[in-house]
C-alpha cells in the first residue's frame, strides 16, 4: 500500500483514463480474466509498442490505450493465445497512434517497402549473398546502442516483424496473426529485414 | 548469380531452419544443403550471430508507474494490485510479467481455473507446479547457474538426483532446481532461462504402465512439451515459444547424450 507514490507525471494521458464507465459496465469476472490474460504480458506489450513508436513515453500512452481496448473485448477472448492477442490490440493502437501523430512518417514507409522490396529483388539476381566473412567480423563487434538504432532504422513492416521474432519470439503463425499477413511475407520480410540490418551494421561503420 | 529464384528459396529456409520453423525432414535437408554449401553456410552464420546479437539486448519491462495506471484505469480492486506487493525479490524485477500474475493469483479468485482438479492429468500439474513456481519469491530452491552446485543439492532430498545438464551455449541458462510434487511424487525439477522467461523442467519415472494420455500442447497459455529418456518422462512447461521450447527439448537431449 505504501509503495513510492511519486506519481510519475502522467504524460499526455488519453482523456480514456479516467473514464468512470468502464469500471461500471465490466464486472469483477472481467478485471480477473484481465489480470490473468493481460497482465502477464505487459512488458511483451510495451516493448512492441516502443519499437513501434520509437519512444518511451509514447509506448506508455500506445500500452495504456491498447490495455483499454483489451479490458472492454475480453469477453470475446476465445481463450487461446493471450500474447498473439494482446500484441495484435498493441499493434493496432500504435498504428492509429502513428498515424494519428506520425502520418507522414507512415506514408513515407509505404514508399519504402516498394523501394525495398526492389531493391532486394536486384540483390538477390546478382547474386550478391556470398562471401561475407568481413561482414560477420564487424558484427560481432557490434554494440547494443548501434544495434537498436539499426533496427529503429528499419522501415515498419520489416521492424515489427523482426522485433516480433527475435526480440519477442512468436513463431512464424502468430506473426502472421498478429500482423495479419500471410506467413510467406512474415517470411519474406524477416529475410528482408535481416538482410537489411547485416548491411547496415557492416556499412555504416561510425 | 542465374539462380536467383531457387536462391531465394534456399536463404528463406535457412532463415526458417534459423527459427526452429522446419519439420524435421525440411531441416535435415538444409543441414545438408548447408554442409555442402559454403556460400549458404557463411549466410546462415552471419544471421545466427545477428540473432544473437539481438537476443541479448537489454530488455526492459514495463514501467511500474504503467501498471498501476493501467490497473487504476479498469478500476482493478486495491487488494489485486502490484502496488500493493513491493516486495518480491529484485533480481526477479524482469520477471514482472509472471510475478504480477502470481500477486493476482495469490490473491484468490482464478486460482482454481489452473488448479489441477481431481481427475489432473501430469500436464497439468506440472502446469500448476510451474505457475506456483512464478509465484514463489524464488522460482527455484537452490538458485545457481553451476550444475556442480545443482545436482549435488538433490542428493539427499529425493532418490535420486537428475541429470544437470548446462545448456547456456544454447541459450537456456540454468536458473537452479527445485523439488515439485506430481501425485504424489516427489520429482526433481530444473529451471532454465530463455531471454525473461523461466522453463521448468521437471523428470517423472515412467511407470512400467506407461500412462497413455495425450500431451497437451499448451495449457492455460503455457507451452509443454514431453519426451521420454532411460526411463524418465521429462516435461518441460514454460511461456516461451512452441518453437523455442521444442528447441530446448532437442539440446537437451542433444547435450545430454
Amino acid at each position: 500500500m505504501l509503495v513510492e507514490i511519486r506519481n510519475k507525471t502522467p504524460k499526455r494521458l488519453s482523456s480514456t483514463v479516467e473514464a468512470p464507465s468502464v469500471g461500471r459496465l465490466n464486472g469483477d469476472q472481467d478485471r480477473i480474466r484481465f489480470q490473468s490474460v493481460v497482465m502477464p504480458h505487459l512488458g511483451d506489450a510495451y516493448a512492441l509498442a516502443r519499437w513501434l513508436t520509437g519512444d518511451r513515453a509514447d509506448a506508455e500512452d500506445v500500452v495504456q490505450e491498447a490495455c483499454l481496448h483489451a479490458f472492454r473485448g475480453i469477453g470475446s477472448f476465445a481463450g487461446v493465445n493471450a500474447r498473439a492477442w494482446l500484441l495484435t490490440i498493441v499493434r493496432r493502437a500504435a498504428y492509429a497512434w502513428l498515424k494519428e501523430n506520425r502520418s507522414a512518417a507512415l506514408v513515407m514507409v509505404d514508399d519504402l517497402v516498394a523501394i525495398e522490396e526492389k531493391q532486394s529483388k536486384q540483390c538477390a539476381a546478382s547474386g550478391e549473398v556470398g562471401s561475407q566473412t568481413p561482414e560477420a567480423a564487424l558484427i560481432a563487434k557490434t554494440d547494443a546502442a548501434r544495434l537498436e538504432s539499426a533496427i529503429a532504422a528499419l522501415p515498419l513492416p520489416f521492424r515489427e516483424t523482426l522485433v516480433l521474432r527475435d526480440i519477442q519470439e512468436l513463431d512464424y503463425r502468430e506473426i502472421a496473426e498478429v500482423t495479419k499477413v500471410p506467413v510467406g511475407t512474415v517470411m519474406s520480410r524477416l529475410a528482408r529485414a535481416r538482410r537489411r540490418l547485416i548491411t547496415s551494421l557492416a556499412t555504416d561503420v561510425p | 548469380m542465374t539462380t536467383s529464384a531457387p536462391a531465394d528459396h534456399a536463404n528463406l529456409l535457412v532463415h526458417a531452419y534459423l527459427d526452429g520453423e522446419l519439420d524435421p525432414a525440411h531441416a535435415l535437408e538444409v543441414e545438408r544443403q548447408l554442409a555442402r554449401d559454403p556460400v549458404l553456410a557463411a549466410e546462415h552464420a552471419q544471421l545466427e550471430g545477428l540473432q544473437r546479437l539481438i537476443r541479448e539486448l537489454p530488455l526492459e519491462s514495463a514501467p511500474q508507474g504503467l501498471t498501476r495506471r493501467i490497473e487504476a484505469a479498469i478500476g482493478m480492486p486495491q487488494a489485486a494490485r502490484w502496488a500493493s506487493h513491493p516486495s518480491y525479490h529484485p533480481s526477479w524485477r524482469a520477471l514482472a510479467a509472471s510475478v504480477v500474475l502470481a500477486a493476482f493469483l495469490a490473491s484468490g479468485s482464478t486460482w482454481f481455473a489452473l488448479r489441477p482438479g481431481p481427475t489432473a492429468t501430469v500436464a497439468d500439474m506440472v502446469v500448476a507446479n510451474h505457475l506456483r513456481a512464478l509465484m514463489a519469491p524464488q522460482p527455484a530452491d537452490v538458485a545457481s547457474s553451476d550444475q556442480h552446485t545443482v545436482k549435488p543439492w538433490f542428493d539427499g532430498r529425493i532418490p535420486e538426483s537428475p541429470r544437470v545438464i548446462d545448456l547456456s551455449q544454447q541459450g537456456f541458462p540454468l536458473v537452479g532446481g527445485r523439488i515439485d510434487v506430481i501425485g504424489r511424487v516427489p520429482v526433481p525439477t530444473l529451471v532454465y532461462r530463455r531471454r525473461q522467461h523461466l522453463i521448468s523442467l521437471s523428470s517423472v519415472p515412467s511407470s512400467g504402465s506407461a500412462i497413455l494420455e495425450a500431451v497437451p500442447r499448451a495449457i492455460a497459455g503455457y507451452n509443454i512439451v514431453s519426451w521420454t529418456d532411460d526411463g524418465l518422462t521429462y516435461w518441460a512447461v514454460s511461456d516461451v515459444a512452441p518453437a523455442d521450447l521444442h528447441s530446448f527439448a532437442q539440446d537437451f537431449r542433444a547435450v545430454g547424450h
